[in-house]
Protein backbone atom coordinates (compact mmCIF):
# COMPACT_ATOMS: atom_id res chain seq x y z
CA UNK A 1 0.00 0.00 0.00
CA UNK A 2 1.26 3.47 -0.85
CA UNK A 3 1.33 5.66 2.22
CA UNK A 4 1.10 9.42 2.19
CA UNK A 5 4.05 11.46 3.35
CA UNK A 6 4.13 14.42 5.72
CA UNK A 7 3.96 16.97 2.93
CA UNK A 8 0.85 15.35 1.51
CA UNK A 9 -0.72 15.36 4.94
CA UNK A 10 0.17 19.00 5.56
CA UNK A 11 -1.50 19.98 2.29
CA UNK A 12 -4.48 17.87 3.25
CA UNK A 13 -4.67 19.57 6.66
CA UNK A 14 -4.86 22.99 5.03
CA UNK A 15 -7.47 21.80 2.55
CA UNK A 16 -5.20 22.27 -0.43
CA UNK A 17 -4.50 18.74 -1.51
CA UNK A 18 -5.41 17.77 -5.02
CA UNK A 19 -5.83 14.21 -3.75
CA UNK A 20 -7.97 15.00 -0.75
CA UNK A 21 -10.59 12.37 -1.56
CA UNK A 22 -7.96 9.67 -1.93
CA UNK A 23 -6.15 10.75 1.23
CA UNK A 24 -9.39 10.85 3.21
CA UNK A 25 -10.24 7.39 2.00
CA UNK A 26 -6.76 6.12 2.82
CA UNK A 27 -6.78 7.62 6.31
CA UNK A 28 -9.97 5.74 7.10
CA UNK A 29 -8.33 2.44 6.25
CA UNK A 30 -4.67 2.89 7.22
CA UNK A 31 -3.85 2.96 10.89
CA UNK A 32 -0.27 4.09 10.36
CA UNK A 33 -1.13 7.15 8.27
CA UNK A 34 -4.11 7.94 10.40
CA UNK A 35 -1.91 8.05 13.51
CA UNK A 36 0.62 10.27 11.79
CA UNK A 37 -2.12 12.56 10.62
CA UNK A 38 -3.65 12.81 14.08
CA UNK A 39 -0.25 13.75 15.50
CA UNK A 40 0.27 16.35 12.80
CA UNK A 41 -3.12 17.93 13.18
CA UNK A 42 -2.90 18.11 16.95
CA UNK A 43 0.55 19.75 16.68
CA UNK A 44 -0.72 22.26 14.19
CA UNK A 45 -3.90 22.92 16.08
CA UNK A 46 -1.85 23.70 19.20
CA UNK A 47 -0.07 26.53 17.41
CA UNK A 48 -2.32 29.48 18.04
CA UNK A 49 -1.54 33.01 16.92
CA UNK A 50 -0.11 35.13 19.72
CA UNK A 51 -2.49 37.72 21.11
CA UNK A 52 -2.32 40.79 18.88
CA UNK A 53 -1.68 43.93 20.94
CA UNK A 54 -4.72 46.16 21.07
CA UNK A 55 -4.98 49.14 18.74
CA UNK A 56 -7.94 51.38 19.36
CA UNK A 57 -10.33 52.99 16.91
CA UNK A 58 -8.05 56.01 16.51
CA UNK A 59 -5.14 53.92 15.31
CA UNK A 60 -5.85 54.55 11.64
CA UNK A 61 -6.14 58.29 12.16
CA UNK A 62 -2.91 58.34 14.18
CA UNK A 63 -1.12 56.37 11.48
CA UNK A 64 -2.34 58.72 8.79
CA UNK A 65 -1.21 61.69 10.89
CA UNK A 66 2.30 60.21 11.03
CA UNK A 67 2.66 59.72 7.29
CA UNK A 68 0.52 62.60 6.08
CA UNK A 69 3.43 65.03 6.04
CA UNK A 70 5.50 62.65 3.94
CA UNK A 71 3.09 62.45 1.04
CA UNK A 72 2.05 65.08 -1.43
CA UNK A 73 -1.23 65.35 -3.26
CA UNK A 74 -1.48 63.86 -6.71
CA UNK A 75 -1.73 66.54 -9.36
CA UNK A 76 -5.37 67.24 -9.94
CA UNK A 77 -6.75 66.34 -13.34
CA UNK A 78 -8.82 69.50 -13.52
CA UNK A 79 -7.50 72.96 -14.26
CA UNK A 80 -7.68 75.25 -11.30
CA UNK A 81 -10.15 78.12 -11.44
CA UNK A 82 -7.31 80.49 -12.28
CA UNK A 83 -6.62 78.50 -15.38
CA UNK A 84 -3.06 77.54 -14.50
CA UNK A 85 -1.64 74.94 -16.81
CA UNK A 86 -1.39 71.40 -15.44
CA UNK A 87 2.29 71.80 -14.81
CA UNK A 88 1.61 74.15 -11.95
CA UNK A 89 0.28 71.72 -9.34
CA UNK A 90 2.88 69.19 -10.37
CA UNK A 91 5.57 71.75 -9.73
CA UNK A 92 4.11 72.53 -6.33
CA UNK A 93 3.98 68.82 -5.68
CA UNK A 94 7.65 68.46 -6.41
CA UNK A 95 8.51 71.47 -4.28
CA UNK A 96 6.64 70.09 -1.31
CA UNK A 97 8.10 66.65 -1.77
CA UNK A 98 11.55 68.18 -1.79
CA UNK A 99 11.43 68.66 1.96
CA UNK A 100 10.91 64.94 2.36
CA UNK A 101 13.64 63.92 -0.01
CA UNK A 102 16.05 66.43 1.46
CA UNK A 103 15.95 64.35 4.59
CA UNK A 104 16.93 61.26 2.65
CA UNK A 105 19.55 63.04 0.64
CA UNK A 106 21.11 64.67 3.63
CA UNK A 107 21.67 61.16 4.94
CA UNK A 108 23.26 60.09 1.78
CA UNK A 109 25.35 63.17 1.28
CA UNK A 110 25.69 63.20 4.99
CA UNK A 111 28.47 60.71 5.33
CA UNK A 112 30.38 63.76 6.49
CA UNK A 113 28.09 63.88 9.49
CA UNK A 114 28.78 60.42 10.58
CA UNK A 115 31.36 61.50 13.13
CA UNK A 116 28.89 63.91 14.67
CA UNK A 117 27.10 61.09 16.36
CA UNK A 118 25.94 63.19 19.29
CA UNK A 119 22.36 62.35 18.49
CA UNK A 120 23.02 58.72 19.28
CA UNK A 121 23.74 59.57 22.90
CA UNK A 122 21.15 62.24 23.42
CA UNK A 123 18.44 60.58 21.41
CA UNK A 124 15.03 61.66 22.51
CA UNK A 125 11.72 60.06 21.76
CA UNK A 126 11.15 62.66 19.03
CA UNK A 127 14.45 61.75 17.50
CA UNK A 128 13.34 58.16 17.46
CA UNK A 129 10.16 59.04 15.63
CA UNK A 130 12.01 61.23 13.12
CA UNK A 131 14.49 58.50 12.48
CA UNK A 132 11.70 56.05 11.98
CA UNK A 133 10.24 58.29 9.31
CA UNK A 134 13.60 58.96 7.70
CA UNK A 135 14.21 55.25 7.61
CA UNK A 136 10.95 54.81 5.76
CA UNK A 137 12.06 57.43 3.23
CA UNK A 138 15.34 55.66 2.67
CA UNK A 139 13.52 52.37 2.29
CA UNK A 140 11.24 53.86 -0.34
CA UNK A 141 14.11 55.42 -2.28
CA UNK A 142 16.09 52.22 -1.95
CA UNK A 143 13.19 50.32 -3.35
CA UNK A 144 12.97 52.63 -6.32
CA UNK A 145 16.63 51.96 -7.06
CA UNK A 146 16.06 48.23 -6.59
CA UNK A 147 13.27 48.18 -9.10
CA UNK A 148 15.27 50.28 -11.51
CA UNK A 149 18.16 47.92 -11.14
CA UNK A 150 15.95 44.92 -11.91
CA UNK A 151 14.60 46.67 -14.99
CA UNK A 152 18.09 47.46 -16.24
CA UNK A 153 19.17 43.87 -15.67
CA UNK A 154 16.15 42.67 -17.62
CA UNK A 155 16.92 45.14 -20.33
CA UNK A 156 20.48 43.87 -20.49
CA UNK A 157 19.27 40.33 -21.09
CA UNK A 158 16.23 41.27 -23.13
CA UNK A 159 15.55 39.39 -26.32
CA UNK A 160 14.07 41.31 -29.20
CA UNK A 161 10.34 41.15 -28.82
CA UNK A 162 7.21 42.52 -30.38
CA UNK A 163 5.65 42.70 -26.96
CA UNK A 164 6.60 45.31 -24.47
CA UNK A 165 6.90 43.57 -21.11
CA UNK A 166 9.16 46.23 -19.64
CA UNK A 167 7.10 49.14 -20.83
CA UNK A 168 4.58 49.20 -17.98
CA UNK A 169 7.26 48.88 -15.36
CA UNK A 170 9.26 51.64 -17.04
CA UNK A 171 6.22 53.93 -17.07
CA UNK A 172 5.57 53.23 -13.45
CA UNK A 173 9.17 53.92 -12.50
CA UNK A 174 9.32 56.99 -14.67
CA UNK A 175 6.71 58.95 -12.75
CA UNK A 176 8.42 58.21 -9.44
CA UNK A 177 11.83 58.91 -10.89
CA UNK A 178 10.84 62.38 -12.11
CA UNK A 179 9.76 63.25 -8.64
CA UNK A 180 12.91 61.94 -7.01
CA UNK A 181 15.18 63.57 -9.56
CA UNK A 182 13.59 66.94 -9.06
CA UNK A 183 13.79 66.67 -5.28
CA UNK A 184 17.37 65.56 -5.36
CA UNK A 185 18.29 68.37 -7.72
CA UNK A 186 16.75 70.91 -5.40
CA UNK A 187 18.54 69.33 -2.50
CA UNK A 188 21.83 70.01 -4.28
CA UNK A 189 23.11 66.52 -4.96
CA UNK A 190 24.64 66.80 -8.44
CA UNK A 191 25.99 63.24 -8.70
CA UNK A 192 22.71 61.70 -7.68
CA UNK A 193 20.78 64.11 -9.90
CA UNK A 194 22.91 63.15 -12.88
CA UNK A 195 22.36 59.45 -12.24
CA UNK A 196 18.61 59.85 -11.90
CA UNK A 197 18.61 62.03 -14.98
CA UNK A 198 20.40 59.33 -16.94
CA UNK A 199 17.93 56.80 -15.58
CA UNK A 200 15.04 58.98 -16.63
CA UNK A 201 16.25 59.15 -20.23
CA UNK A 202 16.49 55.37 -20.42
CA UNK A 203 13.12 54.89 -18.75
CA UNK A 204 11.53 57.37 -21.15
CA UNK A 205 12.88 55.41 -24.10
CA UNK A 206 11.60 52.10 -22.77
CA UNK A 207 8.28 53.56 -21.64
CA UNK A 208 7.61 55.02 -25.07
CA UNK A 209 8.47 51.93 -27.07
CA UNK A 210 5.12 51.15 -28.67
CA UNK A 211 5.73 47.65 -29.96
CA UNK A 212 8.47 46.06 -27.94
CA UNK A 213 12.17 46.36 -28.52
CA UNK A 214 13.92 45.21 -31.65
CA UNK A 215 17.51 44.01 -31.55
CA UNK A 216 18.61 47.23 -33.25
CA UNK A 217 16.79 49.29 -30.65
CA UNK A 218 18.32 47.26 -27.83
CA UNK A 219 21.80 47.77 -29.27
CA UNK A 220 21.11 51.44 -29.65
CA UNK A 221 20.00 51.79 -26.06
CA UNK A 222 23.03 49.87 -24.95
CA UNK A 223 25.44 52.03 -26.92
CA UNK A 224 23.91 55.46 -26.92
CA UNK A 225 22.53 55.44 -23.47
CA UNK A 226 25.26 53.34 -21.90
CA UNK A 227 22.81 51.22 -19.97
CA UNK A 228 25.60 49.08 -18.53
CA UNK A 229 27.23 52.14 -17.06
CA UNK A 230 23.88 53.20 -15.66
CA UNK A 231 23.34 49.81 -14.10
CA UNK A 232 26.65 50.19 -12.32
CA UNK A 233 25.74 53.69 -11.11
CA UNK A 234 22.39 52.51 -9.81
CA UNK A 235 24.06 49.67 -7.92
CA UNK A 236 26.51 52.05 -6.30
CA UNK A 237 23.68 54.38 -5.26
CA UNK A 238 21.68 51.45 -4.00
CA UNK A 239 24.49 50.32 -1.77
CA UNK A 240 24.92 53.84 -0.44
CA UNK A 241 21.25 54.01 0.46
CA UNK A 242 21.54 50.58 2.02
CA UNK A 243 24.55 51.72 4.04
CA UNK A 244 22.69 54.77 5.30
CA UNK A 245 19.72 52.63 6.08
CA UNK A 246 21.83 50.27 8.13
CA UNK A 247 23.36 53.16 10.06
CA UNK A 248 19.85 54.40 10.63
CA UNK A 249 18.76 51.01 11.78
CA UNK A 250 21.57 50.79 14.30
CA UNK A 251 20.62 54.16 15.71
CA UNK A 252 16.97 53.21 15.86
CA UNK A 253 17.85 49.92 17.52
CA UNK A 254 19.80 51.81 20.16
CA UNK A 255 16.95 54.19 20.79
CA UNK A 256 14.54 51.30 21.01
CA UNK A 257 16.78 49.33 23.29
CA UNK A 258 16.68 52.15 25.78
CA UNK A 259 12.96 52.59 25.64
CA UNK A 260 12.09 48.94 26.26
CA UNK B 1 -23.66 54.94 3.22
CA UNK B 2 -20.10 53.77 3.13
CA UNK B 3 -18.14 55.11 0.17
CA UNK B 4 -16.47 52.32 -1.76
CA UNK B 5 -12.68 52.04 -1.51
CA UNK B 6 -12.33 52.39 -5.26
CA UNK B 7 -14.14 55.71 -5.22
CA UNK B 8 -11.76 56.93 -2.53
CA UNK B 9 -8.75 55.80 -4.54
CA UNK B 10 -10.02 57.84 -7.48
CA UNK B 11 -10.50 60.83 -5.24
CA UNK B 12 -6.93 60.56 -3.94
CA UNK B 13 -5.58 60.26 -7.47
CA UNK B 14 -7.60 63.29 -8.34
CA UNK B 15 -5.64 65.37 -5.88
CA UNK B 16 -7.46 64.95 -2.56
CA UNK B 17 -4.69 63.47 -0.47
CA UNK B 18 -6.65 63.52 2.77
CA UNK B 19 -9.15 61.06 1.36
CA UNK B 20 -6.36 58.51 1.76
CA UNK B 21 -6.79 58.88 5.53
CA UNK B 22 -10.12 57.06 5.20
CA UNK B 23 -8.40 54.12 3.53
CA UNK B 24 -5.77 54.07 6.27
CA UNK B 25 -8.48 54.12 8.92
CA UNK B 26 -10.37 51.29 7.26
CA UNK B 27 -7.49 48.92 6.77
CA UNK B 28 -4.91 49.74 9.44
CA UNK B 29 -6.16 47.16 11.94
CA UNK B 30 -5.85 44.18 9.62
CA UNK B 31 -2.54 45.45 8.32
CA UNK B 32 -1.27 45.84 11.89
CA UNK B 33 -2.40 42.33 12.80
CA UNK B 34 -0.55 40.63 9.97
CA UNK B 35 2.48 42.88 10.48
CA UNK B 36 2.60 41.92 14.15
CA UNK B 37 2.25 38.24 13.40
CA UNK B 38 5.08 38.32 10.91
CA UNK B 39 7.46 40.60 12.78
CA UNK B 40 6.55 39.40 16.26
CA UNK B 41 7.27 42.89 17.56
CA UNK B 42 4.83 45.65 18.37
CA UNK B 43 7.03 48.62 17.46
CA UNK B 44 8.20 46.96 14.26
CA UNK B 45 4.60 46.24 13.35
CA UNK B 46 3.66 49.92 13.79
CA UNK B 47 6.55 50.87 11.56
CA UNK B 48 5.49 48.33 8.94
CA UNK B 49 1.97 49.76 8.97
CA UNK B 50 3.30 53.25 8.25
CA UNK B 51 5.66 52.03 5.59
CA UNK B 52 2.97 49.97 3.87
CA UNK B 53 0.51 52.83 3.68
CA UNK B 54 3.21 55.22 2.56
CA UNK B 55 4.25 52.89 -0.23
CA UNK B 56 0.63 52.27 -1.05
CA UNK B 57 0.12 55.99 -1.51
CA UNK B 58 3.15 56.34 -3.72
CA UNK B 59 2.16 53.40 -5.88
CA UNK B 60 -1.51 54.22 -5.98
CA UNK B 61 -1.40 54.83 -9.72
CA UNK B 62 -0.43 51.22 -10.26
CA UNK B 63 -3.38 49.97 -8.18
CA UNK B 64 -5.78 48.21 -10.48
CA UNK B 65 -9.42 48.56 -9.78
CA UNK B 66 -10.18 44.90 -10.33
CA UNK B 67 -8.44 44.10 -7.03
CA UNK B 68 -9.71 45.19 -3.65
CA UNK B 69 -7.71 47.93 -1.99
CA UNK B 70 -7.65 45.86 1.21
CA UNK B 71 -6.05 42.89 -0.53
CA UNK B 72 -3.62 45.13 -2.31
CA UNK B 73 -2.40 47.01 0.75
CA UNK B 74 -2.29 43.74 2.69
CA UNK B 75 0.17 42.36 0.15
CA UNK B 76 2.34 45.44 0.36
CA UNK B 77 2.33 45.14 4.15
CA UNK B 78 3.31 41.47 4.00
CA UNK B 79 6.27 42.46 1.87
CA UNK B 80 7.31 45.26 4.19
CA UNK B 81 6.97 42.95 7.19
CA UNK B 82 9.03 40.25 5.51
CA UNK B 83 11.76 42.77 4.74
CA UNK B 84 11.67 44.04 8.29
CA UNK B 85 11.97 40.50 9.62
CA UNK B 86 14.87 39.81 7.28
CA UNK B 87 16.66 42.93 8.47
CA UNK B 88 16.09 42.00 12.09
CA UNK B 89 17.51 38.54 11.43
CA UNK B 90 20.63 40.04 9.90
CA UNK B 91 20.99 42.46 12.81
CA UNK B 92 20.56 39.69 15.33
CA UNK B 93 23.38 37.81 13.71
CA UNK B 94 25.78 40.66 14.40
CA UNK B 95 24.50 41.71 17.76
CA UNK B 96 24.15 39.59 20.82
CA UNK B 97 23.24 42.50 23.08
CA UNK B 98 20.28 41.50 25.20
CA UNK B 99 18.05 44.40 24.25
CA UNK B 100 18.39 43.38 20.62
CA UNK B 101 17.63 39.73 21.09
CA UNK B 102 14.40 39.38 19.13
CA UNK B 103 13.31 36.33 21.08
CA UNK B 104 13.70 38.21 24.32
CA UNK B 105 11.93 41.30 23.02
CA UNK B 106 9.15 39.14 21.76
CA UNK B 107 8.75 37.42 25.11
CA UNK B 108 8.44 40.82 26.77
CA UNK B 109 5.82 41.83 24.26
CA UNK B 110 3.93 38.60 24.81
CA UNK B 111 4.04 39.15 28.56
CA UNK B 112 2.54 42.59 28.43
CA UNK B 113 -0.03 41.46 25.89
CA UNK B 114 -1.12 38.53 28.01
CA UNK B 115 -4.33 39.03 29.94
CA UNK B 116 -4.64 38.04 33.62
CA UNK B 117 -6.69 34.99 32.67
CA UNK B 118 -3.70 33.44 31.00
CA UNK B 119 -2.27 30.68 33.09
CA UNK B 120 1.37 30.10 33.78
CA UNK B 121 1.25 27.03 31.57
CA UNK B 122 -0.26 28.83 28.61
CA UNK B 123 2.37 31.55 28.97
CA UNK B 124 5.06 28.91 28.96
CA UNK B 125 3.60 27.37 25.82
CA UNK B 126 3.36 30.75 24.20
CA UNK B 127 7.01 31.46 24.97
CA UNK B 128 8.07 28.15 23.49
CA UNK B 129 6.03 28.85 20.40
CA UNK B 130 7.57 32.28 20.14
CA UNK B 131 11.06 30.81 20.32
CA UNK B 132 10.13 28.13 17.79
CA UNK B 133 8.77 30.76 15.41
CA UNK B 134 11.99 32.75 15.82
CA UNK B 135 13.97 29.73 14.65
CA UNK B 136 12.33 29.93 11.22
CA UNK B 137 13.78 31.96 8.38
CA UNK B 138 11.90 35.15 7.57
CA UNK B 139 10.33 33.61 4.49
CA UNK B 140 9.30 30.40 6.28
CA UNK B 141 7.82 32.39 9.10
CA UNK B 142 5.89 34.68 6.79
CA UNK B 143 4.59 31.83 4.67
CA UNK B 144 3.54 29.93 7.79
CA UNK B 145 1.82 32.94 9.36
CA UNK B 146 -0.12 33.53 6.16
CA UNK B 147 -1.09 29.88 5.77
CA UNK B 148 -1.75 28.93 9.36
CA UNK B 149 -2.84 32.11 11.09
CA UNK B 150 -4.20 34.22 8.27
CA UNK B 151 -5.78 31.34 6.37
CA UNK B 152 -4.35 32.37 3.01
CA UNK B 153 -4.04 29.92 0.12
CA UNK B 154 -0.71 28.90 -1.38
CA UNK B 155 -1.51 31.00 -4.43
CA UNK B 156 -2.18 34.06 -2.32
CA UNK B 157 1.02 33.47 -0.35
CA UNK B 158 3.03 33.12 -3.53
CA UNK B 159 1.57 36.34 -4.92
CA UNK B 160 2.20 38.27 -1.72
CA UNK B 161 5.77 37.04 -1.41
CA UNK B 162 6.45 37.31 -5.13
CA UNK B 163 7.67 33.73 -5.32
CA UNK B 164 6.56 30.65 -7.25
CA UNK B 165 3.63 28.70 -5.77
CA UNK B 166 5.86 25.68 -5.31
CA UNK B 167 8.38 27.75 -3.36
CA UNK B 168 5.55 29.03 -1.15
CA UNK B 169 4.39 25.49 -0.55
CA UNK B 170 7.91 24.35 0.32
CA UNK B 171 8.35 27.26 2.73
CA UNK B 172 5.19 26.21 4.57
CA UNK B 173 6.36 22.59 4.68
CA UNK B 174 9.75 23.50 6.08
CA UNK B 175 8.13 25.77 8.67
CA UNK B 176 5.74 23.06 9.81
CA UNK B 177 8.53 20.50 10.04
CA UNK B 178 10.79 22.81 12.04
CA UNK B 179 7.99 23.91 14.34
CA UNK B 180 6.96 20.34 15.05
CA UNK B 181 10.50 19.46 15.97
CA UNK B 182 10.90 22.50 18.22
CA UNK B 183 7.56 21.99 19.90
CA UNK B 184 7.87 18.24 20.39
CA UNK B 185 8.61 18.63 24.13
CA UNK B 186 5.21 20.27 24.57
CA UNK B 187 3.37 17.13 23.60
CA UNK B 188 3.92 15.57 27.03
CA UNK B 189 2.37 18.61 28.69
CA UNK B 190 -0.78 18.49 26.66
ZN1 LIG C 1 -1.01 4.66 5.04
Amino acid sequence: MKHWNEEDLIEFYYGESKSSAAIGEHLRGCEECSERYTALSSDLFAIQPPATPFRDADYGAETWEKIRGSVTAYPTARKSRFGWPRLQPWFGFAMAAACLLIIAVSFFAGRRWEHHSVSMDTATAKNGADQGRQRVVLVVLGEHLDRSERLLVELKHAQPSREAPLRDEARDLLSANRLYREDVRQAGEPALTAALDHLERVLTEVANEPAGLSQARLDELQKEMNTDGLLFEVRVLRSRVQGDLENKQNTTATVKGVSI
Amino acid sequence: MKVHDHAIVREVLDGNKDAYGTLVARHSQSVFRVAFRITGDEADADEVVQEAFLRGYQRLQSFELRAGFGTWIYRIAVNCALNMKNRRKVEAKYKVGEENDPALRQVQVADTAAGPERTLLSREIEQMQTAAMESLTAIERTAFVLRHMEDRSTTEIATALEIAPDAAKQAVFRAVQKLRRSLAPLRVNL
